[in-house]
């Protein structure tokens, strides 16, 4: 039985400096990732949160950050109690020059059993990552309903 | 253990009758598929096809035409390493999300381990982020892929 993951791939007309900036610049995730900050100083072994609307929703830690290649954090989402008792995922992106694209891979990985988090980011995933490529390739965002992120707490909202 | 699928999810800020359009015209999906053509009358049951350059590559029949919303047909690849397998199915629903179109593509009834599941696990990443690029920017993906890519983009 193969462990519980996922995967979502994406190829993007831009540079892997410039997806790299997107993923890790506070100023640009905001921009595409619901007003989101990412935020950290990006070196192994430091701290990493994701900010909505001035609201912590994820913790974690920097595993690796080799960049323009490969970026890995610890992700343990907040927002329900449910998820706050699981341990933490771990997310991987890694960026391929692919032509004139870059090729972009993300793996989010090491769920326990039955995660209450499992359908959530994947749900979130392809919205953040599709308004990621919108943004670097036409310079806009996509506008989605936030739903469309699977956050639990916010989908009431 | 359930048999394996491919499901790929997108966002595009388009409207479904023009995704639906860029799904079902040969023209379109020439643009974005490189080079591939979709051809087909569309009626439930029967018979579609994709060519490239003159070639048949894909084959199968119209299972669900339900304009903007759901498109389904079976899969058939044409090439001789997938000649062996089950046939394949494909389904694409169309969901307005307000301004944008979540689009998501399921590939089911695949062969556990075939070299179609592999291949369609590669192309469609890579066909849907073209089709989103051409539909948001007026352009798709360059086709100058080489090496793997080549493949691929041939399979799916």
């Amino acid at each position: 039985m193969r462990k519980p993951e996922f995967i979502y791939i994406s190829y993007i007309e831009t540079t892997p400096e410039k997806l790299w900036e997107a993923l890790t610049s506070s100023e640009f995730t905001k921009r595409y990732w619901w007003n989101t900050a990412a935020v950290s100083d990006w070196k192994v072994g430091s701290p990493f949160s994701l900010v909505m609307d001035g609201m912590t929703t994820d913790v974690g830690e920097i595993l690796e950050a080799d960049r323009p290649r490969r970026l890995s954090y610890t992700f343990h989402h907040l927002l329900s109690e449910a998820a706050r008792k699981e341990r933490p995922t771990k997310v991987v992106f890694n960026l391929e020059p692919y032509g004139k694209l870059v090729k972009l891979t993300l793996t989010h990985e090491d769920f326990e059993e039955g995660s209450v988090i499992l359908d959530g980011i994947s749900n979130g995933w392809p919205a953040i990552l599709s308004s990621l490529k919108s943004m670097l390739e036409s310079g806009t965002a996509l506008v989605i309903p936030p739903p469309c992120l699977g956050i639990e707490g916010l989908n009431r909202s | 253990m359930s048999k394996p699928e491919f499901v790929h999810t997108t966002y595009i800020e388009t409207t479904p009758e023009k995704l639906w359009h860029a799904l079902t015209d040969g023209d379109f999906t020439e643009r974005y598929w490189f080079g591939h053509r979709v051809a087909s009358d569309w009626e439930i049951g029967s018979p579609y096809k994709f060519t490239r350059q003159g070639k048949n590559t894909i084959e199968g029949k119209v299972l669900a035409f339900e304009p903007p919303k759901r498109l389904s047909y079976t899969w058939d690849n044409l090439s001789p390493e997938t000649k062996h397998e089950r046939t394949s199915r494909v389904t694409f629903d169309l969901e307005p999300r307000g301004k944008v179109v979540k689009l998501t593509v399921t590939h089911d009834n695949l062969d556990e381990g075939g070299k179609t599941f592999r291949d369609i696990s590669g192309g469609w990443p890579m066909v849907i982020a073209s089709l989103k690029s051409l539909l948001e920017t007026g352009h798709a993906l360059p086709t100058d892929l080489s090496g793997d890519a080549a493949q691929e983009k041939t399979d799916a």
